[in-house]
């Protein structure tokens, strides 16, 4: 292995960041330079991550690591280093791969806008930090990047900032990712403070030594570990700011909220399995069922959303819900595999969507478009396969993935199973109920009537993110990814024909039950929405349609909740500190002061030896008191 | 140069101030550059005595200076710096630079304002550097004296009397109580060998450890009075008042830099001379950083008023500094030391940016103001990144030390042994992650973002070419302060090294090796 591949990583991480360094201080004037410093820079990152990841295969290697520590005080030391592992390639190589094609999209997509130089350089910055995330490898730095991550995911929400809804967002983001990443940090502290060190090699060799190394408090920073998962991945309870996060840029949503950071939460868990798979944890158990509620609810809120970004958001929550679950059914690999799947598909679909806002200037609400295969041929037959993907259609990547995922679920619990075949059920329902409407029948309003396709820097990328939905099933990711050392157990080999059918001649209960969901989804979606003008599930369903629709109130839920307790506590704290600390104390007893010094301005004689007589007598008294009391 | 060069820190701004004193009031052009020059060289000099005079890994003094002054009485004029204290000296005279740089605001007494600037600069400064009891107070006043004058002359507000009147008693009775403390302390040295000297007090007690009873009576007095200057939770409600009606400058002096000195001094003095003390108080001061962090943290959620909000948050991150000391732990009382340095930069540039906005705007109040980023990127983008800073974002060196506070307090000191979850410590991360992030964010939703109000359309950004001769010049003081976070937060360990030997050697003097293990703690051998 020779040094200069060691050195990769480094590159791959800081090209990004100074990219956004150069655009922020140099060429923020110049848009088209900007872009393409932006470009440029993740391309070049891309490469060097594919160089390394034929060189290296699935090796695990460590770069040399900074000539210093990062802080190094006592026992609390914080190394600055980098792991390479096929878990850590495989998410370099989606988050500069989907990145790059996401990257050169946007500039078609953001071209006209007045800030492009700012957007892109928020862009080159967010993929510095979470190639950050990826490449870590010890809690503190992770959580550094984590915390970049989650700052860059608020400035990019919050790009037009001067429309309220995305100032707002933006902050909602922010705060409910701060509630995740609390218990995060009380996790990383317990973590060093009971095993002694934040470095993941050490703390793996550490609890293989000695599994009860965590004693009677495992399950506790199982769980609090997992909180940071549940925020950065929008798991419920903390799922609520991933929709409102969509009044981003299209492409933001894409990359940042649909492909990679979101999947930062799996990654994490992924990446500290070995600290929550202990025989005395439960964590396990309740991040299988979180993940499984959070599919279910956001497949079933998906249902009746009529806002594309919105129904794609709602997916995404769901199908993080799944990866989540995978990993409580204590079959990590399935949850990564899912994530990489994932990735292409949804990023695909929600650069179609870009594609069709775009095209209809902006217009968001499926019932006002339809009628786009003949007006946008590339947008819309590369929305079709990834519909298809995501609905886990075989041969399609979602269907392998998927199938893991049910499988795994299968194995660990018939509850969570059952959940998962429900989700697929109203995945393909929800996702063939936003393509009928969308794309087919006729158009639906005069934005609709005149959409053209997109240019050409909008649709490549779409291609590229279509060929790689088609075939990221069977290349092997799950295989790949399970010779990540902090993963348990083998992996079952098939030779490449068999990939294909591995699913039926693996585990048949799962894949029957994953195809029989689609089909039972795509039926019923066909029978209400082919054609259909109006939805017809809101006067079939009622309330459950408007609780679906209103998102089953959390939003409302959580406002008033947060205005009950800390903005109650807020409001008292400050009258506390106005009337009774301020008010009450301070000038009580200066009132009080005063009075006493009126009295004894009376003593004020204007007689010097009285005054030098009066300092030594309380000199004296003072000293007298402090000495010999 | 190098033998001499804290007292040339020290003495610039105070010569300055001399030489002002002679100026015809009228020369508005040469008082205000003379300050600016003075205050320059002074943070000059102390950028050079930080990163090429000092000498990182040395526990002990060095760069001293020494003159006798009063022998019998045992008051020297004596000036040295270790690792508590370099970083703090260097903080203190680049925000006294940036203070002097935004004091364009003034338009009354000029001459007079950059008189008091000077010497509260210098007061601050030689407190810092002072290793002699009397000098350690002396610059203390001299520095404390200038802000109530700068805050009754010059400030704003309908509140502002009642402000200055507050302030003026209630950090005059902090100040008192200590002094009360320290000639205590004094006195309790035999007649024979009393002295000033910091370094020979603490020598002093390591040997002969004081009578626990009279360190009861001691600790409390200067850890209240020590306290009340650092707005220790309840004797707060100085702080945000003050600074909301102070003029930029001081509230930046004295926010930034000023305020440290109690902790300083707690640090320095109360901690190695009364071990004992200190550990039957650490649950109370546990305890009551909990009332700065968590409780003032809701109360800085409340406020409409921009100045007041800064003030309720610099009070709350001072809990982060009183958690580090109660730990007792090397790398609580580190993350202490770099949480001092760091907030001073940050206070310092909240202020300044407040101070501008309301130049601009004629208010404070955030529910008037909107979308001010888009007539404003420069001053915009800055007040997010102190924003982000003040909710610990990693990159700012708020973060460095908070972190090493939360881990070092996790098993601190005042953590019973045996309970599994340190819940003093789980409050202080809510308040450090989800409180800060919700009144910063907050801020900057209201002031900056949403749609910009025609009131405010012609609001003009520092540095914009129509309203000042050099587009540069006006920023620089932002800039040197958000660089000064940056560098200390991607590159801590260039406080974090200076600091460790020395928190290290302090510890071991004061409770022997059980506390902390640690590397390397020689005894402290001077350096000339």
């Amino acid at each position: 292995m020779n040094d200069v591949l060691l050195n990769f990583p480094w590159f791959i991480l800081f090209v990004p960041l100074v990219s956004a360094l150069v655009i922020t201080f140099f060429t923020k004037r110049n848009r088209g330079l900007s872009a393409g410093i932006s470009i440029g820079a993740i391309v070049i990152s891309f490469i060097l991550s594919l160089i390394l990841f034929v060189a290296t295969g699935t090796d695990t290697v460590t770069s040399p690591k900074l000539s210093m520590d990062w802080l190094s005080v006592g026992n609390f030391i914080v190394d600055f280093g980098i792991t390479i592992d096929p878990l850590s390639k495989l998410m370099l190589l989606i988050v500069t791969g989907v990145g790059s094609a996401i990257h050169i999209y946007s500039w078609g997509y953001m071209h006209e806008d007045r800030a492009v130089s700012r957007y892109f350089a928020s862009l080159s910055l967010f993929t510095f930090s979470m190639l950050g995330i990826v490449l870590s490898n010890n809690f503190l730095q992770m959580f550094i990047f984590w915390e970049l991550v989650g700052v860059s995911s608020y400035l990019l929400i919050g790009f037009w900032y001067e429309r309220p809804p995305a100032a707002d967002a933006a902050k909602k983001a922010f705060i409910t990712n701060r509630l995740g990443d609390f218990g995060f940090l009380l996790g990383i502290i317990m973590v060093w403070s009971l095993l002694g060190s934040l470095n993941f090699t050490v703390l793996q060799e550490v609890i293989v030594n000695n599994p009860a190394a965590l004693g009677g408090l495992a399950t506790v920073v199982g769980l609090l570990l997992f909180c940071g998962a549940v925020g950065k991945s929008a798991q419920f309870p903390l799922h609520v700011w991933l929709p409102d996060a969509m009044e981003g840029p299209t492409p933001v949503s894409a990359l940042i909220h649909a492909a990679t950071m979101v999947a930062a939460g799996v990654y994490m868990l992924c990446r500290v399995y070995f600290l929550l798979n202990l025989s005395d944890s439960f964590a396990l158990e309740v991040i299988g069922w979180v993940g499984g509620l959070t599919a279910l609810l956001a497949a079933l809120i998906a249902v009746q959303q009529n806002d594309i970004k919105r129904i794609l958001a709602y997916s995404t929550l769901s199908q993080l819900g799944l990866m989540v679950m995978a990993v409580g059914a204590h079959q990590p690999v399935a949850g990564m595999f899912h994530l990489t799947t994932h990735a292409f598909f949804k990023a695909l679909l929600f650069l179609g969507a870009g594609s069709v806002i775009h095209a209809l200037h902006h217009e968001q609400d499926i019932w006002k478009m339809g009628g786009l295969k003949k007006k946008m041929p590339v947008t819309f037959w590369t929305f079709l396969i990834g519909t298809l993907a995501l609905s886990g259609v075989p041969p399609f990547s979602g269907f392998y993935s998927k199938d893991f995922v049910l499988s795994a679920a299968y194995d660990a619990n018939i509850g969570l199973f059952v959940i998962g075949v429900i989700v697929s059920v109203l995945t393909t329902f929800y996702m063939f109920r936003l393509f009928f409407v969308a794309f087919l029948g006729h158009p639906k309003s005069e934005s609709a009537e005149h959409a053209h396709e997109s240019p050409k820097v909008m649709t490549v990328p779409l291609q590229f993110l279509t060929v790689l939905s088609v075939v990221g099933g069977l290349i092997g990711v799950n295989h790949y990814v399970a010779k990540a050392k902090v993963f348990p157990g083998s992996e079952h080999h098939f030779p490449w024909y068999a990939e294909f059918i591995a699913p039926i001649v693996h585990a048949p209960v799962a894949a029957l039950f994953g195809i029989f969901a689609v089909v039972v989804g795509f039926t019923v979606a066909y029978k209400f929405y082919a054609g259909a003008q109006r939805d017809p599930l809101p006067g079939k369903l009622g309330a459950l349609s408007r609780a679906m629709r209103g998102r089953f109130y959390f939003d409302e839920i959580y406002s008033a909740l947060i205005f009950m307790t800390h903005e109650a506590v807020a409001k008292l704290a400050d009258a506390i500190d106005r009337w009774i600390i301020a008010g009450l104390l301070v000038r009580g007893t200066h009132g009080t002061t005063e009075l006493f010094g009126r009295a004894l301005r009376l003593v004020q004689t204007g007689n010097l030896q009285t005054y030098a007589f009066l300092i030594v007598a309380g000199v004296a008294v003072v000293l007298f008191y402090v000495l010999f009391r | 140069m190098t033998k001499y060069i804290l007292t040339y820190i020290i003495c610039c701004p105070l010569l300055a101030a001399l030489i002002l004193l002679f100026i015809p009031r009228n020369f508005r052009f040469v008082i205000r550059n003379l300050a600016l020059l003075a205050t320059a060289i002074s943070a000059l000099f102390a950028l050079k005595m930080f990163f090429f005079d000092f000498t990182t890994g040395f526990p002990g003094r060095q760069l001293q200076h020494k003159v006798e002054w009063i022998g019998s009485l045992g008051i020297n004029y004596h000036v040295a710096v270790d690792g508590l204290n370099v970083g703090l000296i260097l903080m203190g005279a680049i925000v006294a630079f940036a203070a002097a740089a935004v004091s364009r605001e003034i338009n009354k007494y000029e001459k007079e304002f950059y008189v008091l600037l000077l010497v509260m600069t210098g007061g601050i400064l030689g407190a810092f550097a002072s290793y002699d009891l009397f000098f350690f107070y002396f610059f203390h006043e001299l520095a404390l004296v200038p802000t109530f004058i700068m805050i009754g002359l010059w400030g704003r507000g309908e509140n502002k009397n009642y402000a200055t009147f507050q302030i003026t008693i209630y950090l005059s009775l902090g100040a008192l109580l200590a002094l009360v403390g320290l000639i205590a302390l004094y006195l309790q040295l035999p007649p024979d060998s009393r002295t000033f000297n910091i370094a020979e007090l603490t020598n002093y007690f390591s040997k002969n450890p004081m009578n626990v009873n009279a360190q009861n009576l001691i600790f409390p007095l200067l850890l209240f009075g020590f306290g009340i200057l650092v707005s220790l939770w309840p004797f707060h409600t100085w702080a945000p008042l003050g600074y909301g009606s102070a003029p930029t400058a001081t509230a930046m002096l004295h926010a930034g830099v000023l305020k440290k000195f109690g902790l300083y001094g707690l640090i320095r003095i109360a901690l190695p001379l009364m071990p004992e003390a200190a550990q039957s108080w650490l649950h109370i001061i546990a305890v009551l950083c909990l009332g700065n962090i968590v409780y003032v943290g809701w109360v800085a959620m409340r406020q409409r008023d921009l100045n007041m909000l800064i003030g309720n948050s610099s009070v709350a991150h001072m809990g982060f500094c009183f958690l580090g000391i109660a730990s007792l732990s090397l790398i609580g009382i580190t993350g202490t030391v770099v949480v001092m340095v760091a907030h001073g930069f940050l206070a310092a540039l909240s202020f300044a940016l407040s101070g501008y906005i309301r130049e601009q705007t004629n208010t404070l109040d955030m529910n008037k103001m909107s979308g001010l980023l888009r007539p404003m990127p420069f001053v915009g983008a800055t007040l997010v990144m102190a924003a982000m800073a003040g909710c610990g974002l990693p990159g700012f060196a708020n973060f460095a030390g908070e972190m090493m506070v939360l881990f070092g307090s996790w098993k601190g000191a005042f953590h019973t042994s045996g309970a599994a979850i340190n819940w003093i410590v789980v409050a202080a991360v809510w308040g450090a992650l989800v409180i800060g992030a919700l009144y910063m964010l907050r801020a900057v939703r209201n002031i900056l973002h949403g749609p910009v109000s025609a009131e405010f359309a012609n609001v003009k950004d520092a540095g914009s070419r129509s309203i000042h001769g050099f587009a540069w010049w006006p920023k620089l003081p932002y800039v040197l302060l958000v660089g000064a976070l940056l560098l200390f937060g991607f590159a801590p360990r260039l406080l974090t090294d200076k600091i460790k030997p020395s928190v290290d050697v302090l510890l071991d003097t004061a409770f022997g090796k059980p506390i902390q293990e640690s590397a390397t703690a020689q005894v402290a051998v001077e350096k000339p």
